[in-house]
């Protein structure tokens, strides 16, 4: 089977890093951008399974980034990364449609799980439009 | 919209169908058959009686049928009052966001002219500028709701995931957590262990737990308690049910809270759409909610999801 | 930024496209209006833009046909989806047929002016040979 192949975005260089190096090692196919504009300059240009996407960046934040993501890139699906649990910004997120959510800290195996999930998700929708 | 009441007959009813009425047959029986048997007697007593129990029991029988056909109503006719609203919103959203817009574009020329200075020298110009302002203001509530609209008609595919729903219900409770605690809220989880995986869509599911959340911890003024309990109906049907002790809807309210617009919450603080997307996507995805709620006492929704099994499995 | 841009706007409502046109023009911004499909695949074989409005439900040859028939003549202008209508799936289909991007009307002049920027942007990069 294919890796899963995942791009996260993140203002925090030393977390996208971190992210990129502990997800590598997870059979994950990992790359990472710190702004929404570079994520979907990124998206343009390569095939993503999921992205993991925080909420609170600045220029173009979090909620902006998904919704672009959504109108040019519908399959691809997006977990919502965020420090603070802001409701409004969850239920604003979800109608946008996002797939899943996570408070930040979190703990590797459990996003992974989401991740995995996520891309499960993305295949079954493959599946279904052909 | 369940309104639970027991059926009960009133004092005085009760006090004249079950003594005076066998009491005036009673004796009118004595007066009429006097050296008659005692047997007649007690048949007429007997008859009494058995029309009695059968009136009671026909009654409350037809008191619940009637009930639960009334639900079952409720609930087609929310359904197709949700369709209706679906093809209406977009008709009505492309008929009013063009004349919208024109009327926008207006009112921006309009403005750009008093950056030319047409109105120098004019004694009502600030007046007219905030005319302008106001217009420019008003369009801009128009199309935050005609926008809204749209996104209530767009439809969503439901992907069926196996779900595990402790997890996705905790996942939502941390999210509402943080925000209720600063308001003295407590949230209380009652989840059943050994719960099966419900195929259904987890990204839908979240947004209907998430809605539900949020309206049980804004019900409560100041301080108070949230429960977040799961159980299993049956082998097939899951059950999700959020209480608050929060200030109750009334009943004329219940009537009308899955109706897209319809909102108790001040000005800005909510769009009502909340429930009758959590209605829409739980149509969906083949479930239900119901609500039961006291005044002053609390508010319980419960969602009802069938478990489920994908397809090929 | 002197960026000269040339916009042509096609919208089958004649008030709003005339209006679009002198707001693009306050924002210096060349811009000129037709009210239809066909009207637009005319004027697009004589003169050249870098940026054209379109509007979805028009009579005659929709938003999505003319967007076709643009593409079919040749035309590299970036294409803006401007809807009333609900069905963002219509804005996305668009997209999917090279449009650049859709905007729901009634839409911000200043979100406009942005998009309408950008789009000229990646016309220069793309007409360069950058890309």
């Amino acid at each position: 089977m294919e890796k899963t192949r995942v791009l996260v975005v993140d203002d925090e260089r030393d977390f996208v890093e971190l992210f990129i190096n502990r997800f590598s090692k997870r059979d994950l196919d990992v790359a990472g951008v710190t702004s929404g504009a570079e994520a979907l300059d990124y998206l343009d240009q390569h095939e993503v399974d999921v992205v993991v996407l925080d909420v609170k960046m600045p220029g173009m934040d979090g909620l902006e980034t998904l919704q672009e993501i959504k109108k040019r890139h519908s399959f691809v699906e997006v977990i919502m990364l965020t420090g603070h649990g802001s409701v409004q910004s969850g239920l604003d997120g979800m109608s946008y449609g996002a797939y899943d959510y996570i408070l930040k800290p979190f703990k590797i195996d459990d996003l992974l799980k989401r991740i995995h999930k996520a891309s499960e998700r993305k295949l079954l929708k493959a599946k279904g439009g052909a | 919209m369940r309104s639970e009441r027991s059926y009960e007959l009133g004092p005085l009813t009760e006090l004249v169908l079950r003594y005076a009425l066998p009491g005036a047959v009673l004796i009118f029986c004595v007066l009429s058959h006097f050296a008659e048997a005692w047997q007649s007697v007690l048949m007429g007593l007997a008859l009494c009686l058995a029309v009695l129990v059968t009136a009671h029991t026909l009654t409350s029988k037809i008191r619940r049928i009637s009930l639960r056909k009334s639900e079952l109503d409720i609930q087609l006719i929310q359904s197709q009052k949700m369709a209706a609203i679906g093809v209406l919103s977009s008709g009505v959203a492309h008929e009013i966001n063009t004349p919208l817009a024109i009327i926008s574009q207006e009112a921006e020329l309009i403005q750009h002219a008093f950056g030319r200075g047409v109105l120098e020298g004019l004694k009502e110009a600030p007046e007219i500028k905030d005319s302008v302002a106001q217009i420019v203001l008003q369009v801009d509530h128009c199309r935050e709701i005609t926008h809204k609209l749209l996104s209530f008609a767009r439809k969503r595919e439901a992907i069926s995931q196996e779900t595990n729903i402790n997890g996705l219900i905790e996942d939502m409770v941390q999210l509402v957590e943080r925000e209720a605690k600063l308001n003295n809220i407590r949230i209380n989880r009652k989840y059943a262990q050994g719960l099966p995986p419900v195929v259904t869509d987890p990204s839908l599911l979240r947004q209907v737990v998430l809605n539900l959340l949020n309206n049980a911890v804004q019900a409560i003024q100041d301080g108070g308690e949230v429960t977040a309990s799961t159980g299993l109906e049956g082998q097939n049907i899951a059950v999700m049910k959020f209480t608050d002790t929060g200030c109750g809807i009334s009943k004329d309210d219940l009537a009308n809270i899955f109706n897209p617009f319809f909102t108790t919450k001040p000005p800005g603080k909510g769009t009502g759409l909340g429930l009758s997307i959590c209605l829409t996507i739980l149509e969906r995805l083949g479930g239900t909610v119901s609500v039961q709620s006291e005044p002053g006492k609390g508010t319980t929704f419960a969602v009802r999801l069938p478990v489920g099994r994908r397809v090929g499995q | 930024m002197t960026l000269e841009t040339s916009v042509l706007v096609v919208d089958d409502e004649e008030r709003f496209s005339s209006n679009m046109v002198k707001l693009l023009q306050v924002n210096k911004i060349k811009a000129k209006a037709v009210n239809s499909g066909e009207a637009a695949l005319k004027d697009v074989a004589e003169n050249q833009y870098d940026v054209i409005l379109l509007d979805v439900k028009m009579p005659g040859l929709t938003g999505t046909a003319t967007l076709k028939r643009l593409r079919e003549a040749g035309c590299s202008a970036k294409v803006i989806v401007l809807t009333g209508h609900a069905s963002v799936d219509d804005a996305v289909e668009l997209l999917n047929t090279g449009a650049y991007d859709y905007l729901l009307k009634p839409c911000k002049t200043e979100k406009l002016l942005k998009m309408i920027g950008m789009a000229h942007e990646q016309k220069m990069m793309e007409d360069k040979g950058v890309s």
